[in-house]
């Protein structure tokens, strides 16, 4: 069973200041940071080629959604939860269910979710 | 006649025949008159529309009948101190005969025409002993017309309602014999009939105006509230639709449209529940309140309202008919679904500043040396991120320019005026850069206001700008501070501009740790920063 110290953690996040907050909380959890990416094209390179153990999407990419990167990683098996302001009410049809991490967040909700997500894959 | 003729005849002498038989012929033809005038006033009567004309027919005819001198008929009226009785026609005088007593009382003499309890014929109507009991006249007023001869009769409704009297009146002594007061009660019979008929059929026209005009007023409330009415008959499926109705489902005012057509010219989505609330209101009885949404002809998308309720119950209970109001609510909808989006919008974005203060206290928290310090550092960025909230708020979120950006987070420092700006053209931003870079530059100025160019009184900062191949290329650059030695560790104004801004806007960000004073260059997209 893989252990949060050893995961490489793919972070899509926009804006500065709370994808610094994210890195930190993901820093002090003892994971990898895999970007952050703030853009979808490079959200997408990133989610299709990179080592990556999981994901942390935010829904709203300065304007465009997520779902492309979320399907990318789908595809790949690779186990993801988005972040979003807007709560479960921001997900699209195809992705209700999804882990969903309400902003803002404690760091004890990341680790519980990132639990779930390796469990999802162990 | 039988009995006139007989009397007649009984006489003596044959001598007497030729005059007697002149005198039976002169009754006779005198009867016939009163006959043809009779037919004549009666089929006037009947003929009357209104109530003058045939309360003046009637007394004329009534005084050619009984050769009275004048005749009148006075009206019911009911008065403050209760009733009298009022002129209301004249045959036989001038209207100035009646000018000074234009009302009469219901004087023991005048009471069974009133009271509609018999007729009074009268010979000499000054010997009867009702006759001058009422002060003050004792009588007839001094000027009135001279009566002797007295007829009066009630005019009245078969339900006995009194609608006045008609009176006639001639100067000489018993002038009125019984067979003219039969007549006259017959003639006075027909007045009542024909008053009643038409006071019957004014009430009619006038119930059948009301009527149009309700149904004026209705159509006009309803074409004002853009309301089109419609009207299903449940049994037979037929459906009438006003105008705006039909133009409510896209159809002109002479294009045929069925309920079918109405059913069909539902959104497939929201036919079900159309069909199941038009069914539900038929077999309960209730209320019909549903809004769908409806495809016109044309491919229009519209929303409408419709509200009705069973109009007309069957015997056994059930619902015969559906009628009701439907309206175009459209743009009612789209203002909701605006409304929706944009409260939907204010959350995420609450939501997001939220998490970003919370980033604000985190780092705040991890890069100072001891806790006292806290408050001043995370206050100052809270405030530097209000103020460009503020002039987002300004500009209704549509953005915000680089110059403005720099102003509002400037504006309080010392030394403000030792900032010297070059840029060939402002560049508009989009709310997320004008947040992002007025953090960074927020981090800048306190930075410089405590180390840098701005703590000693000479200090100057350049800021220069300018937009090519697809790149903004800024320099702040600081001179006259004191020397600059990079930082031993590196804390949280420059991670948040080499890292945080310039992953959030797709560019790099350096600082340089020149001895002459702190420079910071930057290269953003410019698609990132645009709106």
């Amino acid at each position: 069973m893989k252990t949060l110290s050893s995961l490489k953690v793919l972070v899509v996040e926009d804006e500065a200041l709370v994808s610094m907050l994210v890195e930190d909380m993901l820093t002090d959890l003892g994971c990898a940071i895999v970007g952050p990416a703030a853009e979808i094209d490079e959200a997408l390179r990133l989610a299709g080629s990179a080592e990556i153990d999981a994901a942390l999407l935010d829904v709203n990419l300065g304007g465009r959604p997520i779902f492309p990167v979320a399907d990318a990683l789908k595809a790949r098996g690779v186990p993801f939860a988005f972040a979003s302001g807007y709560g479960e009410a921001g997900l699209s049809e195809d992705h209700r269910g999804a882990a969903v991490l309400q902003k803002p967040f404690r760091e004890a909700d990341l680790k519980r979710v990132l639990e779930g997500l390796v469990a999802q894959t162990a | 006649m039988a009995s006139l003729a007989e009397r007649e005849l009984r006489g003596d002498g044959q001598a007497d025949a030729s005059a007697r038989l002149a005198r039976l012929e002169a009754a006779f033809a005198d009867e016939v008159r009163k006959s043809e005038t009779l037919a004549r006033v009666t089929e006037a009567v009947a003929s009357s529309t209104d109530i003058e004309s045939c309360v003046q027919v009637v007394i004329d005819g009534a005084r050619e009948i009984s050769g009275a001198a004048f005749g009148a008929f006075f009206y019911n009226q009911l008065e403050p101190d209760g009733e009298s009785y009022a002129l209301y026609r004249l045959s036989g005088a001038a209207p100035e005969a009646f000018a000074n007593f234009p009302k009469v009382r219901k004087t023991p003499l005048f009471a069974p025409t009133f009271e509609n309890t018999g007729v009074v014929r009268s010979d000499d109507i000054t010997q009867d002993p009702r006759y001058g009991l009422n002060a003050p006249r004792r009588g007839m007023p001094e000027g009135h017309l001279p009566v002797r001869s007295y007829l009066a009769l009630p005019v009245a409704t078969r339900q006995g309602e009194v609608l006045g009297g008609l009176f006639f009146g001639h100067p000489l002594p018993g002038r009125f014999t019984a067979r003219d007061e039969i007549l006259l009660v017959g003639l006075g019979g027909q007045v009542a009939a024909t008053i009643e008929s038409i006071r019957l059929t004014a009430g009619a026209i006038a119930e059948l105006d009301e009527r149009r005009r309700a149904e004026e007023r209705l159509k006009f409330a309803l074409d004002a509230g853009r309301m089109g009415s419609w009207d299903l008959d449940v049994a037979t499926k037929a459906y009438e639709a006003s105008d705006l109705c039909k133009a409510n489902y896209g159809r002109g005012p002479d294009e045929p449209f069925s309920f079918a057509d109405l059913i069909a010219t539902i959104h497939p989505e929201d036919r079900p529940g159309v069909l199941t609330a038009i069914e539900a209101a038929i077999r309960e009885g209730a209320d019909y309140d549903v809004e769908y949404r409806v495809i016109h002809p044309t491919g229009d998308l519209r929303w409408l309202h419709a509200r009705g309720r069973a109009a007309q119950k069957a015997d056994d209970g059930g619902v015969r008919r559906l009628a009701g109001v439907s309206l175009d609510i459209t743009e009612r909808k789209r203002a909701e679904e605006r409304q929706k989006l944009l409260v939907n919008e204010l959350n995420h974005r609450v939501k997001n500043s939220l998490a970003t203060v919370q980033s604000i206290a985190a780092q705040t928290l991890r890069s100072i040396s001891s806790p006292e310090f806290f408050r001043e550092a995370f206050e100052t960025r809270l405030i530097a991120l209000s103020q460009t909230h503020d002039l987002l708020t300004r500009e209704s979120w549509a953005g915000a320019s680089l110059r403005e950006v720099f102003d509002v987070e400037l504006h309080a420092l010392a030394g403000e005026d030792r900032i010297g700006f070059d840029y060939m053209a402002d560049i508009r931003l989009t709310p997320k850069a004008a947040v992002a870079l007025g953090m960074g530059i927020h981090e800048l100025a306190t930075n410089a206001a405590k180390y840098g160019a701005l703590s000693t009184p000479t200090g100057h900062i350049a800021v220069r700008w300018r937009a090519e191949g697809g790149l903004l290329r800024l320099i702040w650059k600081e001179t006259g501070g004191p020397p600059v030695a990079p930082p031993s560790r590196r804390g949280f104004g420059a991670r948040l501009l080499e890292r945080g801004l310039a992953a959030e806007l797709s560019g790099g960000v350096e600082l340089t740790y020149d001895e002459l004073g702190l420079v910071c260059e930057m290269a953003l997209p410019l698609r990132a920063l645009e709106p």
